[in-house]
């Protein structure tokens, strides 16, 4: 509750700094900190709002704290890790320079999935990369990126489990999934209604069903479904994505000009982090432990 | 028209409203037979079963029913325990169960204040004329009481069947899980729960005036 409040606090007086120098029509920063960091600071066009961030000092991205492996607050030391928060520290990096720790740029906000969009529309956040699905509905509220990373729904089945291979072989089979989801509705629209769903309240307790045989698979976002393997080794995922979700970086959208070439920006990162060789660093990284493949692309 | 998608989705819901009437039959068959049986425990003359009786009373009134559900579907599942092998009748088994489990300790306790207020010098008269206990009890004591109990037990029964809408957590197709799953595929919240809340209103309401009737021709004035 703490923490809310003051990343309230914080958000709000930023939100009213950035409103008094858009105001004053000047965004002079202190000259003695542009003239020690002048030498490593990336260069951006003045009006765009990678400039403005790097004049204020901070950059402040919403992520949730316990979403493995993409993004995690260790409880003991307090430090931010996983697939988005290296994201996050690139996109840092690309603003603030190479040089020095970036995390002394980065603000981090914690958000959960009702969250994510109030963060941006309300100016918490100025970005927020939290395993944030790219929908049509979303985009009317908020600017995403490029997709950076690809996922969908897929199947969890018991280690010996031989007889479900793809979504089709769901057919007939006990499938549990949460209530209140899209999962039930895909599972439903790849085996033409003829798997039998089971729907619970959560995943921990479709999991409970499927190592007690009262279900024979789980299906859900592979995301979700990398997070039930690690609770239980005996469990491993099977079959081809059946439904797409891709991942954007949220961003609010440019209202008279405030967010000018931001997207464009994150864009531009990501390919080179794409490029470089970054992403699929932090895939191997992240990713691999827990999906056991490799990926050089989203795309891949 | 309120509720008009019902039709739209009528596989779902009258599934829903078929099973959410059989767990609610079961399980006030249930609860009403246990409740009872507890409740003569509870003022039985042996000891033991006045314990036994208590411990189960207290045990399913001051839990909840959807921990209640969870233990008889996962839980017991942990300990090999099975009510079918199929895991759809399973659920539906662990539902009426735990309904009749649950609402029998309320019975249990609205019975037993009604055997409580059956005068005692009827008891005493039935005993002087050589009744056994349990013919007295048979005779005297449980006529008494069922006429006594039938406004409270009408309000069990009443709960009974909202209740059964907690059941949707371990996966019965009742009638709010219906209206769930309505929900997630058209994304129209209001006019699936409105139908759901609808459907339960016709269970209900005539099981409310069966209860008054009931009441008005069985009701011993005192």
């Amino acid at each position: 509750m703490r923490g809310i409040t003051r990343a309230l606090a914080l958000g709000l007086t930023l939100a009213f700094v950035a409103t008094a120098c858009g105001a004053g029509g000047t965004t002079t920063p202190s000259p003695t900190a542009a003239a020690s960091q002048a030498a490593t600071k990336p260069k951006h066009d003045l009006a765009t709002y990678q400039y403005s961030l790097q004049t204020k000092g901070k950059i402040r991205i919403g992520t949730q704290e316990d979403n493995t492996p993409f993004s995690v607050k260790t409880p003991a030391t307090g430090k931010w890790d996983g697939f988005d928060v290296a994201i996050g520290r690139e996109i840092a990096k690309a603003i603030f320079g190479e040089g020095e720790d970036v995390e002394k740029f980065i603000e981090w906000v914690p958000v959960v999935s009702a969250t994510r969009i109030p963060a941006i529309t309300d100016n918490k956040a100025d970005i927020v990369i939290k395993t944030f699905t790219i929908n049509a509905e979303r985009k009317a509220q908020i600017d995403f990126s490029d997709v950076y990373f690809r996922t969908g729904q897929r199947i969890l089945v018991k280690k010996d489990n031989t007889t479900i291979k793809e979504a089709a072989d769901m057919a007939g089979k006990t499938i549990c999934s949460q209530r209140g989801s899209t999962s039930e509705k895909n599972i439903s629209t790849a085996t033409n209604g003829a798997a039998r769903p089971l729907l619970l309240d959560s995943y921990p307790a479709c999991l409970l069903a499927l190592q007690q045989g009262q279900a024979d698979a789980v299906s859900t976002d592979e995301t979700i479904l990398f997070g039930l393997v690690k609770q239980d080794p005996n469990t491993k995922i099977v079959g081809k994505y059946f439904s797409q979700e891709p991942y954007g970086i949220g961003v609010k959208k440019s209202a008279g000009g405030d967010r000018t070439g931001f997207v464009d920006f994150i864009n531009r990162t990501l390919i080179t982090l794409i490029t470089t060789g970054k992403w699929a660093t932090f895939y191997e990284q992240y990713i691999t432990p827990v999906s056991g493949d490799k990926k050089r692309t989203p795309d891949d | 028209m309120p509720g008009g998608i019902i039709f739209e989705f009528p596989e779902l819901f009258l599934t829903g409203l078929w099973l959410t009437i059989q767990i609610s039959v079961l399980g006030l068959i249930g609860a009403i037979v246990l409740g009872t049986l507890v409740a003569l425990a509870r003022v039985s003359p042996i000891v033991p079963l006045r314990w036994i009786g208590g411990a189960y009373v207290e045990f399913f009134r001051n839990t909840p029913l959807i921990v209640q559900l969870f233990f008889l579907f996962l839980g017991l599942g942990s300990l090999g325990f099975r009510f079918s092998s199929d895991t759809f009748e399973s659920i539906f088994r662990a539902a009426a169960t735990g309904m009749a489990l649950y609402h029998g300790a309320y019975v249990a306790e609205v019975v037993r204040g009604g055997l409580l207020g059956v005068d005692r010098g009827q008891i005493e008269a039935a005993r002087s004329l050589g009744l056994s206990y349990l013919q007295m009890v048979q005779y005297v004591q449980l006529p008494q009481t069922f006429r006594s109990v039938i406004p409270p037990l009408g309000n069990i029964a009443i709960a009974l069947v909202k209740n059964t809408s907690l059941a949707s957590t371990i996966g019965v197709a009742e009638l709010l899980y219906a209206a769930e799953i309505v929900e997630s595929r058209t994304f129209r919240a209001e006019e699936a729960f409105i139908a759901a809340t609808m459907l339960f209103l016709l269970l209900t309401i005539p099981l409310g005036i069966l209860v008054n009737a009931l009441e008005r021709r069985l009701l011993v004035v005192r």
